[in-house]
């Protein structure tokens, strides 16, 4: 007996409740991990990143224009 | 709490390197669109020379943008801010180097292949089996260069556009092997090792995630680091990102079936498709809301910043973008868009709009960064900006109006309930003015870019005689690194699992988080691929269904060196107006020896499922030598040389040893290919005289493409005298 057949006899259609559910629960999961307490501050803190790093300072407007 | 401060700098060399690559290799992306564009406009630009074909070139182009254009662009941006955001130099200067130069060879090693007509066939992996090895080789040792720089960073949170780049990095590996996998049947040459249904499902299941996770997800990356860098305020929603992050990841990698919504793939999986790609509307969105949002209280600055312009125009675009893509992907406007060059508008407004002007306004803020010099010309932007959206608007509205036209035309019936326009060159007729309209657009992109490239390489040019390279200063990272805004400390389970303690740890684990994205990937793709491929009920097969000769082989192998799928596709779908202008619809078991599947994705010619027979092998002949000497109208390019070059019919026998590896029931091909090749050959040659054609086809490459082109459709005619096996009995 091939894995074809036995995938083949073996009802696999409720997998798909067991996928939604899954699915449902990851993306609780991931409103969970915004909304959780103490987040706020975090998340504010980590939005700054891009602006704390060291960029170089920009050199002076051209005068071309 | 440690305070041990470490000084050290940041590899700008190799930002450079990838900048200068991104905008030479965007000219030579564009200008090669433009090229096909007027092929298709006009047929004289294929300029009779086969390495200069539509069907050579235009994978070309879609190489050369994705990977080379928009490549190079991730790598410059993601060069620049893991470094920053990450407070560390890259982990070796010697990965980034090789991951640098490689690239590049990869590209050159693209563009000498393709246009010699070495390919798999397979959309945006064309790339023949070395080149992908290399690509492989290349991409680790990116990967490598970047998970070490997270090792070592000194900033514990990672912000969310690392976590972009390392979904893109994971997603495009997984991708890139699974698709590619194939057999060898020479230095250049290869079969997948899927077939039919299953190697449509495994391309448009890469072609897709191509799309999402090399176009869309990096450039997320950088559009949540350039952006707040350009407006000097941080992204409007920090939460929304991460939504944004999670519900791509979740949500991408199942979309990829609605590329195939009516073929021969089986309906559970063209709906799941569709589902998904409605759902990513949402998030995609969100990004989008979150990005022009950031602008908030800083709109005055647009006005006067050609950064923010570009950034602003990007991002409408990709919003534009991803709702035409799920609305795209519902069945019945799938049904009218496919095979149309609606496709190719909604694709243009992506790839010009979002990836274009995302990397023009990146570059353009990096540029007197980088080469410690002002830019050159504020009114050079802008003035390639309003050119370059000109161009845009113009390519789009042509295209949209093109794809619509012709989606109309192939499925209008007249009051008697014939086909209205059952001539197909009636329908590519009628597009040609908007075919010139897109090639007015396309040229103004162009020089734009010119004026771009121009103004970057006199911002260049005022480089000091030797760079400033500065020192920055940080702590080291450390376990019991101070924690500036530290969650409510509680007592009992309840209390520590809302305190975010977890969660805090969690995000600061970059291992953790990366084997999180390889499994939301892996279980959304597996969950997809393994009923395709296990299960038999999804391609029933079809018992006159049988592999092509030897010479029919070495012919489908000249149709794809010649690029024909590009034009081309071979699916009739199950749709009146289909069945009416090409035969009966195409069923799964049609295809189950097709090593690659030729689908196709596009009509600027018929489609070629039922062609076999239709035509006399002469008018075959004639019409590949001068496809107007024929068909008045056609844009085909000429292909003479089939008919001046020899067939190499000794290095069949490695191709039909190749199919049996991968189980093709070849019976007496399997020692006597060229034989039986030549015997059919002769056949062909000898009709096609007494035809009144030309003598001496019978060993030339032509007569190979004949015999592949009249066996197409052919096995599917005899099913009436031969029944139908399928998983739950016999079908009538």
């Amino acid at each position: 007996m091939k894995l074809v057949d036995v995938m083949s006899a073996s009802g696999l259609s409720m997998y798909a409740i067991v996928a939604l559910v899954l699915f449902v629960a990851a993306f609780c999961g991931v409103l969970f991990m915004i909304l959780a307490p103490g987040a706020a501050a975090r998340h504010a803190q980590a939005s700054r990143l891009p602006l704390d790093d060291d960029a170089g300072s920009l050199p002076l407007r051209s005068n071309n224009d | 709490m440690s305070s041990h401060i470490e000084t050290f700098s940041y590899d700008d060399a190799i930002v450079r390197k990838f900048l200068w690559a991104t905008v030479i290799w965007g000219l030579v992306g564009f200008t090669v669109g433009l090229i096909i564009a007027l092929q298709l406009a006009n047929p004289w630009f294929n300029f009779n020379l086969e390495w200069l074909s539509f069907g050579r070139l235009r994978p070309l182009h879609t190489n050369a943008v994705i990977f080379a254009f928009a490549g190079n662009a991730i790598f410059t941006g993601a060069y620049y801010s893991t470094q920053r955001l990450l407070k560390t130099r890259m982990f070796s200067d010697g990965l980034s180097s090789f991951h640098f130069w490689g690239w590049q060879a990869i590209i050159v090693a693209a563009a000498i292949t393709l246009p010699l007509g070495f390919t798999q066939a397979k959309e945006y992996a064309e790339l023949e089996w070395p080149i992908d090895i290399a690509i492989a080789v290349v991409w680790v040792a990116f990967a490598v260069n970047f998970f070490g720089t997270i090792a070592k960073r000194r900033e514990k949170h990672i912000y969310v556009a690392i976590w972009f780049y390392i979904a893109s990095i994971i997603t495009v590996a997984v991708l890139h092997i699974f698709n590619n996998l194939s057999v060898p049947a020479g230095l250049f040459k290869s079969y997948s090792i899927y077939a039919g249904v299953q190697d449509a499902f495994m391309q448009w299941w890469y072609g897709h995630n191509a799309v999402a996770f090399f176009l869309t997800t990096p450039f997320l990356g950088l559009m949540y680091y350039f952006l707040p860098k350009a407006a000097d305020r941080p992204v409007f929603s920090y939460k929304l990102s991460i939504l944004h992050f999670w519900s791509l990841v979740f949500l991408y990698i199942w979309a990829g079936p609605h590329h195939l919504h009516y073929t021969a793939l089986p309906d559970w999986a063209s709906t799941l498709g569709m589902v998904f790609s409605v759902m990513l509307w949402m998030p995609s969105w969100g990004g989008m809301v979150n990005g022009l949002l950031t602008l908030r209280g800083a709109w005055h600055k647009v006005t006067e910043e050609p950064v923010l312009k570009f950034f602003v125009v990007a991002i409408t675009a990709y919003g534009m973008s991803t709702f035409e893509g799920p609305m795209l992907s519902v069945k019945s406007v799938n049904a009218l868009a496919h095979y149309t060059d609606w496709i190719i508008a909604h694709v243009h407004t992506g790839a010009l709009g979002w990836n274009g002007f995302l990397t023009f306004g990146m570059v353009y803020w990096l540029a007197p960064r980088l080469f410690q010099a002002p830019l050159h010309s504020k009114k050079l932007a802008e003035l390639h900006f309003w050119i370059a959206s000109f161009g845009i608007l113009l390519y789009v509205a042509a295209i949209y109006s093109a794809g619509i036209t012709q989606g109309l035309m192939w499925r209008a019936f007249d009051e008697t309930g014939r086909l209205a326009y059952p001539d197909f060159v009636e329908t590519v007729m009628k597009l040609m003015p908007m075919y010139w309209v897109r090639v007015v657009g396309g040229s103004l992109y162009i020089v734009g870019t010119i004026i771009f490239i121009y103004n970057i390489f006199k911002t260049w040019q005022a480089r000091p005689a030797t760079y400033e390279v500065p020192m920055v200063s940080s702590a080291k990272l450390v376990k019991e690194t101070h924690d500036a805004h530290p969650a409510p400390a509680g007592e009992g389970l309840l209390a520590r699992f809302q305190s975010a303690r977890w969660h805090r740890r969690w995000e600061g684990l970059p291992l953790t988080f990366t084997v999180l994205v390889v499994v939301a990937v892996v279980v959304a793709s597996l969950a997809e691929i393994i009923p395709t491929f296990l299960i038999r009920s999804n391609v029933p097969t079809i018992a006159s269904v049988k592999p092509y000769t030897p010479l029919e082989l070495a012919g489908r192998d000249l149709y794809i060196r010649e690029g024909c799928f590009n034009c081309h596709s071979q699916m009739v779908r199950p749709l009146r107006h289909e069945t009416e202008r090409w035969g009966e619809y195409s069923k799964p078991g049609e295809f189950v020896y097709d090593h690659p599947f030729l689908w196709g994705s596009r009509r600027i010619g018929p489609d070629l499922a039922r062609i076999g027979g239709k035509y006399p092998d002469l008018w075959h002949v004639r019409h590949f030598a001068e496809p107007r000497s024929i068909v008045q109208n056609s844009i085909m390019p000429s292909y003479g040389h089939l008919g001046r070059k020899a067939l190499d019919f000794d290095g069949i026998q490695a191709r039909v040893d190749a199919m049996v590896m991968l189980g093709v029931p070849y019976g007496e091909a399997v020692t006597n290919a060229p034989a039986m090749a030549r015997a059919q050959a002769t056949e062909i040659g000898a009709s096609i005289e007494s035809s009144g054609g030309p003598a001496g086809m019978g060993d030339r490459e032509v007569v190979a493409l004949i015999a592949y082109l009249q066996r197409l459709g052919k096995d599917i005619k005899q099913v009436q005298q031969a029944p139908v096996a399928t998983a739950g009995g016999v079908m009538p």
